[in-house]
């Protein structure tokens, strides 16, 4: 299996995997834009109140019943399994979560968790979070092309945008909630979706010649480092995706969500950092020899004509 | 020599290590104790709140601060355990108190601003209110009202409201009243509060002045007293004693009083204050007002049932994730996955001794950052692994081939591990406190791996492949015809 992957031209089929993704990345974009997200609460502002552990079942018409009359309308309520629910409303003052609340543990006679945020502050954490994401996104920037050259960084960058792309458009296509939570699965991503390009370009710079630039010498030594690393790729990625699985599987609320976003992040990640990172890197090599081949050859001929 | 030398050096320190977590963990106390849980796992009240000025101004760090110090001494008050007070950014501030699951009485006294000031009334107006809503529009007409008497005067006085319930007559009686812009006595006066009942059973809060205060207090009743009287109307002067902008008594001072004592009460009502208003403005009263006013931005009430769960879940998540991994490790590496899982094992045990000993709060979103750190730590191991492979299938002998595996692996390692903490640095300097456990953890996990999967697997390696134990290419999981195509490929 793993020697079939490594017999793949990881540069030269660079038309094939972009297509691939680009049906993909459009997919999501038209998703998103039709306004598909679904932000949560942290984003919006609202109450949340969520019953566990219930002693009497009764039907959500019931619970709705049960709601103080003026909120009665307003409220969406899911069914968390077995003994539970989920009941969200628009924001409300503390003395009308106190009699939600109540309503709530007197009908179902459970535990009632809640949470209210308003609006002004969830303006304030989506300002936040975009701006972790953006100031993220410069660092690494910076990083890679201290410790590399700029065109790493760009090919990093078309990555990195890559998977966010394709996490956040899942999201819209599935319907999931956007929370904080999402946020920051997405900067983990970033952190860890870099580590895999890294990991490559690392490769690449090793094995990159003293001698100066040749197309298809360069590419093949390109698909040479990718062959040497992906074997690390794909047990990286496996023993990364077990744990998250987990969480996923046996995690609760703030824990699954977070654990769907990085399986969808770190499996892109994975996919990104040796059939886009690489391809794209080979491509702006390319193209940065012919921009400095075409300025050596108007210095020619600006000489030759003086 | 030298190397098993140091090798066994190293491997000393990291049982040296071990042990000192392992009593950390499990003997300083109850292991259940070990672990410092965030409010998400243990249940509680946690408020979020902004500081705000009433004149849009700035609030200063200082004035937060000082507003903090007046947090906690009610939170305090509340009489529950362990409460947690911090400071976030310039204007924020953020109360996470343990075992509490009113969020309502939580909110009313540590959001309450509290500004006490006492006014000489002017002029009244009274008006009945079917209901709080109808109460709304009553305070609007009494106000244009009010703005027509001849004792309105834009800049020197202003207009206070003041609602009483009375059960005698159905709905709201709200009275508006002209006052001074400024106060006659502020708060300052105050020296302490206390819950009383007055001859009838009516409960109250008795304010005690200071000796300042029962003097400035003295000479304000004598003078609503003579004013009164001068109008020609004795017995008519009222005092407001104005809580947040709102009249919450207004009784007639017909004589000068001293001996520094007043009560707020409601004589509408038998009982006088309900019981946890007036528990709620004893703690106000006594703590003090806030330099600033308080705008709550969001709140949380997590079960202890809801809490217990989540923690158990979390647990099992990472128990089976690292269990799987373990496995996965020992499956492709053979021997070299006995050493990883060995180091895997180290890693968690010195990660927990870590978490108690500084002591770091464990979070749900900690957890999830624990889970993930799992992957780095185990990835460090691969990135080596595979390239002391590639050096064995070159022909390389186990002990150089661990060498230089090493030694190329490890730059690629801290390249990688630099962006994971370029990202939980940025996550902790800009995402707020929920998540912020995710990136400490995070941090200290990558950090804690670049130990244990390159240091301690070296040591543990070398040692290994000393000159007493011949480590053959099929224990590392390398397979005689990959060996040999390598070999083809280099000639």
């Amino acid at each position: 299996m793993i020697a079939r992957i490594q017999n793949i031209d990881f540069v030269g089929k660079w038309k094939t995997w972009f297509t691939f993704s680009g049906i993909f990345l459009a997919v999501g974009l038209v998703t998103i834009a039709l306004g598909n997200l679904n932000f949560g609460l942290d984003f919006q502002g609202g109450s949340q109140f969520t019953a566990t552990n219930a002693q009497n079942q009764i039907s959500e018409g019931e619970l709705r019943e049960a709601l103080p009359p003026d909120i009665r309308q307003d409220a969406q309520i899911q069914s968390l399994g077995q003994n539970g629910f989920d009941v969200r409303t628009p924001v409300v003052s503390e003395g009308e979560a106190s009699d939600i609340r109540d309503a709530m543990s007197g009908a179902l006679e459970a535990e009632i968790s809640a949470t209210s945020i308003s609006p002004s502050f969830g303006e304030q954490i989506r300002n936040d979070a975009l701006g972790a994401v953006a100031a993220s996104l410069l660092v690494i920037i910076l990083f890679i092309t201290l410790r590399y050259e700029f065109i790493f960084a760009l090919a990093a960058m078309a990555a990195l945008t890559h998977d966010i792309v394709v996490t956040v458009g899942i999201y819209a296509i599935v319907g999931r909630e956007v929370s904080l939570v999402t946020v920051v699965a997405v900067l983990t991503i970033l952190g860890y979706s870099v580590y895999d390009t890294i990991i490559v370009f690392d490769r690449i710079r090793e094995n990159t010649p003293e001698v100066g630039y040749n197309r298809r010498r360069f590419n093949e030594m390109v698909n040479q480092s990718i062959r040497q690393v992906v074997r690390r790729s794909i047990y990286t990625t496996i023993s990364t995706l077990i744990p998250v699985t987990a969480l996923l599987i046996f995690g609760v609320s703030t824990l699954a969500d977070f654990a769907f976003a990085l399986l969808v992040g770190i499996a892109a990640g994975a996919y990104s950092s040796i059939f886009i990172a690489s391809p794209v890197l080979a491509l702006l090599k390319t193209w940065q020899s012919k921009r400095a081949k075409a300025a050596e050859e108007r210095e020619r001929t600006s000489e030759t004509a003086s | 020599m030298n190397s098993l030398r140091n090798n066994l050096i190293i491997l000393g320190l990291v049982v040296v290590l071990l042990g000192a977590a392992a009593y950390l963990i499990f003997l300083r106390q109850p292991v259940s104790e070990a672990t410092q849980l965030g409010l998400d796992l243990e249940g509680g009240v946690r408020v979020q709140m902004e500081g705000f000025r009433e004149d849009g101004g700035e609030v200063t760090t200082e004035e937060m601060e000082r507003a903090i110090e007046v947090i906690r001494d009610r939170v305090d008050s509340l009489g529950v355990t362990e409460p947690e007070i911090r400071q976030q950014g310039a204007d924020q501030a953020l109360v996470d108190i343990p075992g509490l699951t009113d969020t309502e009485q939580a909110v009313e006294v540590i959001g309450r601003t509290a500004q006490l000031y006492f006014y000489e009334v002017v002029t009244i107006d009274q008006e009945q209110a079917a209901g709080p809503e109808e109460a709304e529009e009553v305070r609007e007409e009494l106000r244009e009202d009010l703005r027509g008497d001849s004792d309105f005067e834009e800049g020197e006085t202003q207009i206070l409201f003041g609602e009483q319930r009375d059960p005698g007559i159905e709905g709201i009686l709200v009275t508006g009243y002209i006052v001074s812009e400024e106060p006659d006595m502020t708060g300052e006066a105050l020296n302490n509060a206390i819950l009383t009942r007055d001859e009838t059973g009516r409960l109250g809060v008795q304010m005690d002045l200071t000796n300042q205060g029962g003097q400035q207090f003295l000479d304000l009743s004598r003078e609503i007293s003579q004013n009164a009287l001068a109008s020609g109307q004795p017995d008519s002067g009222q005092l407001a004693i104005v809580l947040d902008e709102e009249v919450v008594s207004a009784p007639v001072v017909s004589q000068p009083i001293s001996g520094g004592q007043v009560i707020i009460e409601n004589r509408s009502n038998p009982q006088g204050l309900p019981q946890d208003e007036a528990e709620e403005l004893e703690v106000v009263l006594q703590t003090g007002a806030l330099p600033v006013n308080m705008e709550i931005l969001s709140t949380q009430t997590i079960g202890p049932t809801l809490g217990a769960d989540s923690l158990r879940s979390g647990l099992t998540a990472a128990a089976v994730g690292f269990g799987l991994v373990l496995l996965f490790l020992l499956f492709i590496y053979r021997a070299l996955g006995v050493v990883a899982a060995l180091a895997l094992g180290i890693y968690a045990v010195l990660l927990w001794g870590l978490v108690v000993a500084i002591p770091v709060t464990m979070t749900l979103p900690g957890i999830a950052g624990i889970v993930l750190s799992i992957g780095v730590v185990v990835d460090a191991n691969i990135v080596i692994f595979e390239r002391v492979k590639e050096e064995v299938r070159k022909g390389k002998t186990p002990r150089t081939a661990v060498r230089l595996g090493y030694e190329k692996g490890f730059r690629a390692i801290l390249d990688g591990n630099a962006t994971t903490l370029i990202t939980a640095f940025i996550l902790f300097a800009l995402a707020s406190a929920q998540v912020r456990g995710f990136a400490v953890l995070l941090a200290l996990g990558v950090g804690l791996s670049m130990l244990t999967a390159v240091v301690v697997t070296r040591a543990l390696l070398g040692v290994v492949a000393s000159r007493n134990f011949q480590l053959s290419p099929a224990m590392m999981g390398v397979s005689k015809k990959s060996i040999a195509s390598a070999q083809r490929e280099v000639k």
